[in-house]
């Protein structure tokens, strides 16, 4: 029997998704105060709807929230794990409804329907547009187009975790698909996820900006105006781009090798990240003290080296946290192996296909296409018309890569190396517990930041998982080929919006059906999420209708 | 405002027929005939007519890089109330850096670049740049100068907004009223 939700119920699931907003609403604050300095006064205007639209919701769930039958006061209320899987997916539907106001406004989408599309798009970290004549779009909506993968990327949850924090926040956190606590506490696990995240936005921006600057010859404006942009599409996988023709527009192997390494650090899951600069600052500590003692001799006359005689630190220790045995988790493995036979596979493809001619340029847009395929960004170096005739191994190639995406809890959507790891080794346990003789013991274990044990419960959720990937993938190609799109193209373009990817072969445009608008919508949206809390919203509606 | 678009039209138009009877071999074609099907064009001569659009990267070996653009969106942008007509069609292009030292901005928000008829040669999948597919321009004729474009404000949008945060800010009150007395 199906138990109607109690009006407390949904007062803790109001209160929770009104901060959200409240968030988002500051968030917003940025683009108005972009708009302000560009003195672009019609986007201002559609931003400031938008604020006020953020502001008006939030506060009036809020307010809802305190209703004066509840018997529940405020504090005492927390969110139990489904509260926080239905605030998440509806976290997912509202911003970018209201988020896709300026769009709207702005005269560059031709229906409401693209405008969703493109801030789906945009904070779900996929990439695909539908946007018209980009090329003359205001920056501070261009601005915002970005933002939205920055929001999305890092997680709008996590920025609400950071101010507020809470009993029971945790569950929204692993709503939004990732499932690793760096630290003891969720705020200071939201804090370390931010601190990262805008370290690279620090280093990254600057990286790019002077690479424009110096290398492409762009103005100083426009070049941290370029690398702002890109950064947080690549670091967040997302996949815009401020012109038409995406990371085409450069012309420049080295501003591409400089996104290359922030789609990579934009693929690796915040644990990942989190170990490794926990490890350079190990690795670098004995450096700073031995730098900082001879300094200190050659002020004081002492031996520098006696001040490093409590440190019995060597590079190269394998530390007892696992800070150097990144390179033994399993995901790390299997995301090295996949991108390896994918990036053969394509180039393989390419050679056969003979589409370049020569070995550098085989090379190069070889692999930065299936490196943005495989991390989930979506960028571009080639026009989708060329793309659409990578076909055979390269086309199977860049789907693999695609589908399979990045690592667990990080920005990069698809079916996630570790579940592609638990896979491949739930079935070679399996094979291997066959051929060995009965009785015989098979080592379940697997290392991930530690030992652990594959239990069939573990296995089969990695499983079911990496099913609904392959029956959503497949629930877009079926929809375009309902609508005339070769086999190719359609899974192509499905795989691309339900992995959060973003690489277009070109049947996503103005022109497409409604009904495949709304079908790569609902795969973006639910392949972000990975299912569960899109399971559970719909579950939660079911049973405030049907249940008693 | 009717006469100075149908005069950029002609323009384009007229450009459009020069390229036609200009330098000898050169075949007049669009950005996207070369999207669709670059390889055709791969390492002949080429006339393209379009719009300068984004940023001009003056780069050290003296050459200029920016992106060319034949679409509607030259003659009536979105901002002047131009028809949808779809995303950018647009390519990248090399001329020497001489050749851009007098050019109007290029087109961005509120700003048409200049329109330009650029004839080079089309560079396939260049081997010495790595497979980067691009236009080498050698000659280059300035068919209409950029120009700024006036956006007026859209008061009802303010008018709105205004409106929704106003009540965003009674329901903001009592909500913190309500809280405070709790």
């Amino acid at each position: 029997m199906l138990i109607r939700p109690a009006a407390d119920d949904l007062r803790t699931i109001g209160s929770a998704l009104g901060r959200i907003l409240l968030v988002v609403a500051a968030a917003s604050l940025i683009p108005i105060g972009w708009a302000v300095a560009g003195q672009e006064w019609n986007p201002l205007g559609s931003f400031l709807l938008m604020l006020s639209v953020f502001v008006l919701v939030g506060v009036t769930l809020l307010r809802v929230s305190l209703a004066p039958r509840s018997k529940i006061s405020t504090d005492q209320r927390h969110l139990d794990w489904g509260h926080g899987m239905v605030v998440v997916a509806l976290t997912w539907l509202i911003v970018p409804l209201i988020g896709s106001i300026p769009f709207v406004l702005s005269g560059h989408y031709a229906s409401i329907v693209d405008a969703y599309f493109d801030a789906m798009s945009g904070l779900t970290t996929t990439g695909l547009a539908l946007v018209q004549d980009l090329d003359h779009l205001a920056s501070s909506l261009n601005f915002w187009r970005h933002l939205l993968h920055f929001l999305g990327g890092q997680g709008i949850i996590i920025a609400a975790l950071l101010l507020f924090g809470g009993r029971g926040m945790m569950t929204l956190y692993r709503g939004e698909g990732r499932d690793d606590q760096l630290l003891p506490s969720v705020r200071s696990t939201a804090r370390a996820i931010w601190a990262i995240a805008m370290i690279h936005l620090a280093v990254g921006v600057v990286a790019l900006g002077a690479v424009a600057w110096i290398v492409l010859g762009f103005s100083w404006q426009r070049s941290l105006f370029h690398g702002l942009m890109i950064f947080f599409a690549a670091f967040d996988t997302g996949g815009f781009a401020p012109q038409s023709t995406s990371l085409a527009y450069y012309h420049s192997a080295i501003f591409e090798s400089v996104t290359a390494v922030l789609m990579v650090a934009g693929a690796l899951s915040f644990a990942f990240h989190f170990r490794l600069w926990a490890g350079v600052n190990r690795a670098w500590k004995p450096a700073f003290a031995r730098f900082r003692a001879r300094v200190a001799a050659l002020f004081s006359r002492t031996d520098g080296e006696e001040a490093l005689s409590g440190d019995d630190w060597r590079p190269g220790d394998r530390r007892a946290d696992g800070s150097f045995s990144l390179f033994e988790n399993l995901e790390t493995r299997s995301i090295l192996a996949t991108f390896l036979a994918t990036m053969m596979f394509t180039m393989v493809g390419l050679a056969v296909l003979g589409i370049y001619t020569s070995v550098a340029g085989l090379s190069r847009q070889g692999f930065f296409q299936i490196l943005s395929a495989h991390t989930g960004t979506g960028f571009a170096t080639v026009p989708s018309a060329e793309l659409a005739r990578w076909t055979g191994l390269a086309f199977g190639g860049m789907a693999i890569a695609m589908a399979l995406g990045g690592m667990a809890s990080s920005t990069a959507g698809g079916v996630k190396a570790l579940r592609v790891g638990l896979t491949v080794r739930a079935i070679t346990d399996e094979v291997r517990n066959d051929l060995l003789p009965e009785g015989a013991l098979v080592d379940t274990g697997y290392y991930q930041f530690g030992r652990h044990r594959l239990t069939p419960e573990v296995a089969r959720s990695a499983m079911v998982v990496s099913l609904l990937f392959v029956a959503l993938f497949l629930l877009g190609t079926g929809v375009a080929i309902s609508y005339g799109v070769p086999l190719e193209q359609a899974l192509f373009e499905s795989v691309s919006a339900g992995a959060s990817v973003g690489l277009s072969v070109g049947v996503t445009s103005p022109a497409m059906p409604v009904v495949l608008k709304l079908t790569y919508i609902f795969q973006m949206y639910l392949g972000r999420l990975e299912f569960v809390a899109v399971f559970v919203l719909i579950g939660f509606v079911y049973s405030m209708v049907r249940g008693r | 405002m009717m006469r100075t678009r149908a005069v950029i039209a002609v323009v384009v138009m007229l450009g459009a027929v020069f390229a036609c009877s200009g330098p000898a071999q050169a075949v007049t074609v669009s950005t996207i005939e070369l999207l669709e099907d670059g390889e055709k064009f791969a390492g002949q001569e080429v006339t393209v007519v379009g719009e300068l659009v984004g940023d001009y990267g003056f780069r050290s070996d003296g050459s200029m890089w920016t992106q060319l653009n034949s679409d509607s969106y030259a003659i009536r942008p979105i901002v002047e109330g131009g028809p949808l007509r779809g995303s950018n069609v647009g390519i990248g292009i090399r001329m020497p850096a001489e050749f851009a030292s007098d050019l109007d901005p290029a087109g961005r928000y509120r700003l048409v670049g200049p329109v330009v008829s650029v004839t080079g040669i089309w560079r396939y999948h260049d081997a010495k740049r790595q497979g980067e597919t691009f236009l080498d321009v050698a000659s280059f004729t300035l068919q209409a100068p950029g120009r700024d474009l006036a956006e007026h404000p859209d008061w009802v949008v303010y008018g709105v907004a205004l409106v929704s945060a106003l009540i965003a800010g009674v329901v903001a009150f009592g909500y913190i009223r309500k809280r405070d007395t709790k």
